[in-house]
């Protein structure tokens, strides 16, 4: 088949004075790429430009960018050859722009749009042939600087040759990592991840939030806990992104998808996390500056409990000093509630995700999206990496059985011996705290 | 006499420049033992089988709290207790200095196989705190005590003396920096390969590329890197075992052909003076790195640049690249701007400068620089270089400095093949 002599001389971004709009509007003017940022005003676009120049620091980027408000899209879009749209996660008001767009960009100009589960065949319905055929969603982490995963969702539309274009285009010029996803909820990382700090909400109201985040913290894989997690995300995002899961998917472990009913009190309190400058989520700040943390009965806040168990602290020893073999066997025989419960979830994750191969992403790619999207979206030790951790597939699934969850066929299945994970340097998501 | 002509290097392993140890919560032994474990693995080479061990380190004590990094390599296993180590320091030049010994050993028939572990963690500090260690490179009570970030002021100063004699446009430093970023983009385990940079970055001033030592601006400095690299050297007659036993030709095996070794006076106002009376002559501004090619040119049997097919070398700013250009003799004294011009020092062009990206951009963790270049050089020449192969690379230079250019080490590294 031939090569496509696209060329991508101009890329129009609409949404560009929010994060994800400003920041992924910034890599494609990092690779020289003229870009028009659009906002609700040319004061709101100019900021968008700002952060895509702190990004880059580097105030190059400045010849790159174009600030713009919504009043200049009749005179800008014509003339761009990509259209990326970075705006609210909300079907009404991306439809909204879409209308506007398909009536002027010019016949296969690319459209795509960084939503994190919205559908993408449901984005593109009511849309013309030509838009259809050139859709599709381009999910970037946040921050894109940093985390270099990009969820690729093409609409059925959209012809071989462009798939081809725009996968080698993202990796090549953009030096994304691409994961080629099922258009499903919540897509491929964020319906792994989401289950796992979902379960971990709802393991705090039995066993509180100190020491879930304690047990399931970073020496188990992970840049930043999990509760602590949802409070960066915002309690807000993530039960949006659980109740869209909740009614579109049914799977094995949809049981712990469902947001307990205190979050909703939160969220009714405006306990959002972060964000939520005083009010808190999951932990808070005194009025001396010192770290609380959430009661989940009357969602009060505490002074943080220091929680210290001793085969944890030598786990964390020993990912210090690099003994990482050590580590693993710690793991495994960790004794008590707390050992099995870092089992369930550790052991969880590998499983789900081993179960959404051919659902989430292709079957062809085996575990490697899924490796591709938790390492380089969520700095998450990649699942396939656990099993070569833990001894390979057939040690994982007994390990997996013996805490009373299913090994799915995705992974008994595999025959090789050897390592599985192509992620380079697992080691370090492995962190010493 | 010598009772090994010939020390070999077998190959070794390079962690990961872009990652950040102290994030990860590890200390320095965890870096070791990434280190070791995985040139133990790409060399499939049985502990048991090293015969000493030298690590090059500059200031374990300062960064991590931590000495006696010869000793610690014995953590890795049970197969190197008893095994003779040591730990090296010259400043930037501490992986190279461990390099000429372990070479030593083995030519003087001590032992058949030696590792070597450069190392340094630097990300333990912040910047500030990390410029004053690494005056300690310099004379601190006279060039570093009390001054911020002394480095990049006194390869400042080296521009300035370029300036003075011959003239220098910014534009070529500028050049410099961008094809060591360039090259970077293509290594996987270069610290910058996912930085936003090119020449017109480098061209820009503002607070993103700030002056921080007169004519040096960031762009033109090397990189504050967490990083380790191993490498091993063999005699002859282990070489020979080894290739046997991996299907390997001995002929493609790299080999150490000569090497130089030369220090100047430390103060760089000394140095000043050098380059002043050496103008006057007509020879190069440096006297002591240009012994340092000019020894390892004629230990190895070669008359000089146009035998080489690549050089790493120290740019731990762009004037110390801009000053090697024309010390290894690809052209006459205060002439490393036409090489540039040329692009003579591209990847492609007449001799390549750090197809790895070099200091600027692959990063320079102290006391692990050195056997990082000749790791980097041993790829080009067993064609395992990736996407910044050399093709048909035969003899390789690798030029390795300590201080304001003050301890001098080059190696020149070849294989036999098509001979």
């Amino acid at each position: 088949m031939a090569k496509s002599t696209r060329v991508i001389k101009k890329v129009g971004v609409l949404g560009a004075s929010g994060n994800m709009g400003s920041l992924s509007g910034g890599i494609f003017a990092q690779a020289d790429i003229e870009c028009v940022f659009f906002a609700r005003s040319l004061d709101k676009a100019t900021a968008g430009l700002e952060a895509a120049v702190g990004q880059a620091r580097s105030d190059v980027l400045r010849k790159y960018i174009k600030a713009a408000s919504y009043d200049d899209l009749e005179k800008e879009i014509p003339t761009c050859d990509w259209i990326f749209e970075g705006l609210a996660e909300d079907m009404a008001i991306k439809n909204e722009f879409f209308a506007k767009i398909e009536k002027l960009k010019k016949p296969g100009a690319i459209v795509s749009t960084v939503s994190s589960g919205l559908s993408i065949r449901k984005m593109g319905e009511g849309r013309t042939d030509d838009f259809r055929k050139c859709f599709m969603g381009t999910h970037f982490y946040n921050p894109p600087g940093k985390l270099p995963a990009n969820e690729l969702i093409f609409h059925p539309d959209v012809p071989k040759e462009t798939r081809e274009f725009v996968y080698d285009f993202c990796e090549k010029i953009l030096r994304r990592v691409n994961i080629i996803t099922e258009d499903t909820a919540a897509f491929a990382g964020n319906r792994i991840g989401f289950q796992f700090l979902n379960e971990a909400a709802m393991y705090a109201e039995k066993h509180g939030v100190d020491k879930v985040d304690y047990l399931l913290g970073p020496y188990t894989g992970r840049a930043l806990a999990p509760l602590a997690t949802i409070d960066l995300v915002g309690l807000d995002v993530h039960k949006a992104i659980v109740d869209n899961v909740v009614a579109h998917v049914k799977d094995e472990r949809i049981d712990t998808y469902k947001m307990p009913a205190y979050m909703q009190k939160m969220i009714d309190q405006g306990m959002l996390g972060r964000k939520a400058k005083g009010k808190g989520g999951y932990f808070n700040r005194d009025a001396e500056k010192n770290k609380t943390t959430l009661n989940i009965a009357d969602l009060t806040f505490s002074p943080t409990k220091k929680v210290k168990i001793d085969w944890v602290e030598k786990t964390k020893q020993a990912i210090q000093d690099g003994m990482y073999e050590r580590a693993i066997e710690l793991i495994k025989t960790a004794p008590g509630v707390e050992g099995d419960l870092v089992r369930h979830f550790i052991l969880g994750y590998v499983a789900y995700s081993f179960a959404r191969i051919g659902e989430v992403t292709p079957e062809a790619d085996g575990i490697h999206g899924i490796d591709r999207v938790m390492s380089s979206g969520f700095s998450w030790l990649p699942p396939s990496g656990w099993v070569d951790l833990f001894g390979g597939v057939k040690e994982t699934v007994a390990m997996i059985e013996k805490a009373g969850l299913t090994a799915p066929a995705q992974l008994k299945g595999i025959k090789d011996k050897g390592k599985i994970c192509r992620v380079a340097d697992v080691s370090k998501f492995l962190i010493g705290r | 006499m010598a009772k090994n002509k010939k020390v070999y290097i077998l190959g070794g392993y390079q962690t990961d420049f872009a990652r950040n140890w102290a994030k990860e919560g590890k200390t320095i032994q965890a870096l070791m033992h990434e280190a070791m474990d995985g040139a133990f693995t790409a060399t499939k080479i049985d502990p048991a089988d090293v015969g000493s061990i030298h690590v090059g380190n500059f200031a374990g004590e300062l960064y991590t709290m931590q000495g006696h990094l010869g000793a610690m390599t014995v953590n890795y296993s049970e197969k190197l207790r008893g095994v003779p180590t040591s730990r090296h320091e010259a400043a930037c030049a501490s992986g190279a200095i461990s390099t000429l010994v372990a070479r030593t050993e083995i030519e003087a028939g001590h032992y058949d196989l030696s590792m070597v572990v450069g190392i340094e963690m630097m990300k333990s500090v912040d910047s500030k705190t990390g410029g004053d260690f690494l005056g300690t490179a310099a004379w601190y009570d006279k060039e570093a005590k009390g001054v911020q970030f002394p480095f990049p002021k006194l390869f400042g100063r080296l521009g300035t003396v370029y300036e003075e004699l011959y003239g220098l446009k910014y534009d070529h430093l500028a050049e410099i920096s961008a094809i060591n970023y360039e090259n970077a983009r293509n290594n996987p385990l270069a610290q910058t390969r996912e930085w936003y940079m090119n020449k017109q970055h480098a061209l820009s001033r503002g607070t993103f590329n700030m002056e921080v030592g007169g004519i040096i601006h960031i762009t033109d400095c090397s990189q504050v890197t967490d990083g380790a690299a191993v490498t091993f050297l063999a005699s002859e007659k282990f070489a020979k075992r080894y290739a046997k036993a991996h299907g390997l030709k001995l002929k493609n095996i790299p080999y150490i052909m000569g090497w130089g070794h030369a220090t100047a006076p430390m103060l760089f106002d000394i140095k000043t003076e050098e380059a002043y009376a050496a103008k006057k002559e007509g020879k190069y501004i440096l006297p002591h790195t240009r012994k340092a090619i000019v020894d390892a040119y004629k230990r190895a049997g070669i008359k000089g640049p146009k035998d080489l097919d690549l050089v790493e070398t120290h740019d731990c700013f762009t004037t110390s690249e801009y000053a090697a250009i024309e010390h290894f003799g690809l052209t006459a004294p205060g002439e490393a701007y036409k090489a540039i011009d040329n692009g003579d020092i591209r990847i492609g062009g007449k001799l390549p400068f750090n197809p790895s990206g070099g200091l600027i951009g692959a990063g320079h963790p102290v006391g692990a620089t050195g056997s990082r270049q000749l790791l980097d050089v041993f790829k080009q020449l067993t064609e395992t270089a990736g996407e910044n192969q050399v093709e048909g690379a035969k003899v390789a230079a690798a030029l390795n400095i300590g201080g304001s250019a003050t301890t001098n080490v080059v190696h020149i590294v070849g294989v036999d093949k098509g001979k």
